[in-house]
């Protein structure tokens, strides 16, 4: 009788494995904290970029032109240092890499500036070698550093992705799928894979590594989403969308498939107005709160 | 039980039988008299012998067939009908819908077919209510009173909208045109011929989108080109911004995105790119030409199209809310996004043209100046430590499904969204 019932729930395991992935599927979308001011008690601006690692939080104060570095604890967030410099005027995206150097997207002089460990002014990324496919004007409209810390910059005016060393050197270039609407962020997963967010059609695209071409991953999902303009990815192989009209995030899986939203449009905490940006590492989610004038920690 | 032989061939006959009398009784549905046809309802319906008069007569009524659409006796339909007026039409007239239609006339598409045409008789072919342009013009009455104001006409358009549309559905092209532009067209023009190359400046034109530049109902301008002209386009200094007719690449641009259109609009372009948010598109690979038409366009400031469909090419999801929102901002029902939006750049987030939501909304509501609940910078928002109150704070900007454009459903559970002691 025993071997029996231990047959029969050898047999029932593959039914509970699913529930049991989703568990342990990232983040919850529980509120844990939200950041709402400086050292000083200055309070942030319309923040449209975060980064972060296991310990560090980037924070683009956009609206004040500024980066705010924050150390993060288990239940908390504790500020560390501003970085404000001529240099950088108006930060609207950060990515660390793992060397702990930060660059940051000036949105109105349209160029990456790379900062060091301890915010210091490093040079702008020159973006050297670069093929000059309509010109020699690059406009980046965001960027994503991967494990190995190469780079990927959003070039809108060639329509394009470039893939650069960490040294800035070019590699390759990956162009826009002709037929699609307005792309706004981009992201690269652990697997090498980068994936393309089309605000005006609600879509994904991917690329496979080294892959030459881009190709949809998604339908078009504006049924689920508003206008998307971010999108990110963790080590569980989820895809997370940042919904900045629908004030919502949209969890998606790697072949696009719709898995959930999470949040809503609000004031109170736990719910986002706007959100422009968002970072995850571990189970932690870093959420750009945009008109809501904060950074919402979620886990 | 067990069949026995001598009962079958009994049986096989009496099915046979009772089969055929069935059939019999489906041929005369109403079994209705020999001879006895629709006639018998012009005892009671005299008036009808007018509208057969009429020089196009519905088949069926001229076969007398009037059970072909009516049932004599009772109906779940109107007048009669045997079937829903959705469906009674294309029992007979299906092939009006290609299989795979590109587009569709919503009033055939919806069973509307009695809006156009009389299902008796009538003066005009295809039993039309009225002679096409007019019966067009009574739907589409801003395109017809444009049609008839314009200085230069097209032929085409003045002999009626069939010539270039096909009033049900096209299986080839948007808009219901009979094929593609410039297909469509280049069954009349002939781009060979050497007026139409000159007029071209020789660039190669038989692949181009003649409806790009040419307004196809007609237009106030030379050439039927839409009535506002760019004016390197009409002044024909093509070259400006292409490559000649000669060269291997001719219709080829001379520079990308927005560089190209820097040449001339420097200013307006430096201007832009001075503020802190931009608005992105202008910067990508179609730079201005994702709103602007370059050469003409029937709209100020040459957009390729009314505002708000311009804008809803990419806002898809802000249109489609407020179409569906039971309170709308009058500006933006009435597409004018630029009454509280720059198009270009700006240095506030959402592009808005003032640096508070508050001036951009007191441009109209100048009540807010001498009553108004507590806004601005010293109203702080009892939800968020980093907030102030605002417009924006009660009222979403573009339109809500509740009353007054509020976030919430009722004024109940917005004010108590801040005031939470009123709570119950």
């Amino acid at each position: 009788m025993p071997v029996k019932l231990l047959l029969t729930l050898l047999l029932m395991l593959p039914l509970y494995a699913p529930s049991a992935s989703f568990a342990e599927q990232a983040v919850l979308f529980q509120p844990v904290v939200s950041v709402y001011t400086d050292g000083e008690g200055h309070g942030l601006l319309q923040p449209e970029g975060v980064a972060c690692t296991e310990n560090t939080l980037v924070i683009a104060d956009t609206g004040n032109n500024r980066l705010l570095q924050y150390t993060v604890k288990v239940d908390a967030v504790e500020f560390a240092s501003q970085i404000k410099m001529p240099q950088l005027t108006n930060p609207i995206r950060v990515q660390i890499n793992s060397q702990g150097e930060i660059f940051a997207l000036d949105g109105k002089n349209r160029r990456i500036v790379r900062l060091n460990k301890d915010g210091q002014f490093a040079g702008n990324l020159d973006l050297k070698g670069v093929p000059p496919d309509t010109g020699a004007t690059i406009v980046p409209r965001s960027f994503k550093i991967d494990q190995q810390d190469n780079i990927y910059v959003l070039d809108i005016f060639s329509g394009r992705v470039i893939v650069l060393n960490p040294r800035g050197d070019y590699l390759r270039q990956i162009a826009f799928p002709k037929k699609s609407g307005f792309f706004s962020d981009l992201t690269v997963d652990h697997g090498g894979s980068v994936y393309l967010i089309d605000s005006a059609n609600s879509m994904v695209y991917s690329a496979a590594k080294e892959a030459a071409e881009f190709l949809p991953l998604s339908k078009n999902m504006q049924e689920y989403i508003s206008f998307p303009t971010c999108i990110t990815t963790d080590n569980r192989g989820v895809l997370y969308v940042t919904d900045q009209n629908g004030g919502s995030i949209i969890l998606l899986g790697l072949d696009g498939s719709f898995r959930s939203r999470k949040a809503g449009m609000g004031w109170n905490e736990g719910l986002l107005n706007y959100p422009a940006a968002m970072c995850i590492t571990g189970t932690n989610a870093f959420i750009a709160d945009r008109n809501n004038n904060r950074v919402q920690v979620f886990r | 039980m067990r069949w026995r032989p001598d009962f079958i061939i009994p049986f096989l006959a009496l099915i046979f039988c009772l089969g055929g009398q069935s059939l019999t009784h489906a041929e005369g549905k109403f079994n209705l008299k020999p001879g006895a046809t629709g006639k018998n309802c012009l005892n009671c319906h005299d008036g009808f012998e007018e509208i057969l008069k009429n020089p196009f007569v519905h088949t069926p009524v001229k076969s007398w067939d009037c059970t072909g659409c009516h049932n004599p006796h009772a109906a779940s339909h109107g007048k009669l009908l045997d079937a829903d007026p959705k469906d009674i039409c294309v029992r007979c007239h299906s092939k009006v819908f290609p299989d795979k239609p590109v587009s569709t006339h919503k009033v055939a598409a919806d069973g509307n077919c009695v809006n156009c045409h009389d299902p008796h008789g009538a003066k005009y072919k295809f039993n039309l209510l009225k002679d096409g342009g007019t019966l067009c013009s009574e739907c589409h009455k801003a395109l017809a009173e444009r049609v008839a104001a314009v200085k230069f006409k097209h032929v085409p358009v003045e002999k009626g909208c069939a010539n270039c549309h096909d009033p049900h559905a096209s299986a080839n092209a948007g808009k219901l045109l009979k094929d593609n532009v410039p297909a469509l067209c280049l069954k009349c023009h002939d781009t060979e011929k050497i007026n139409f190359q000159k007029q071209h400046m020789n660039f190669p034109m038989a692949n181009t989108r003649c409806t790009a530049c040419h307004n196809p109902h007609g237009s106030n301008h030379k050439g039927l080109l839409y009535d506002k002209v760019h004016e390197p386009f009409a002044s024909k200094k093509c070259n400006q911004c292409h490559e000649g007719p000669s060269s291997p690449t001719p219709l080829k641009v001379k520079a990308g995105g927005f560089e190209l259109c820097r040449g001339c609009h420097n200013d307006m372009i430096n201007e832009a790119l001075t503020k802190n948010r931009l608005h992105w598109p202008l910067l990508d690979r179609n730079g201005c030409l994702n709103c602007h038409n370059p050469h003409a366009s029937d709209q100020e400031g040459l957009l390729a199209g009314p505002m708000q469909e311009v804008c809803g090419r990419c806002h898809v999801d802000t249109v489609a809310k407020l179409k569906a929102a039971k309170s709308k901002h009058p500006p933006v029902e009435q597409g004018t996004c630029m009454a509280c939006h720059s198009a270009h750049s700006s240095n506030q987030i959402l592009l808005l043209n003032k640096p508070s939501v508050i001036d951009v909304c007191g441009d109209c509501h100048d009540w807010q100046k001498h009553s108004t609940h507590p806004i601005g910078d010293e109203a702080k928002d009892p939800r968020n430590p980093n907030l102030t109150v605002t417009c924006q704070s009660c009222h979403r900007a573009h339109g809500t499904d509740a009353g007054k454009m509020l976030h919430s459903p009722t004024q109940t559970e917005m004010c108590t969204n801040c005031h939470k002691e009123y709570r119950r």
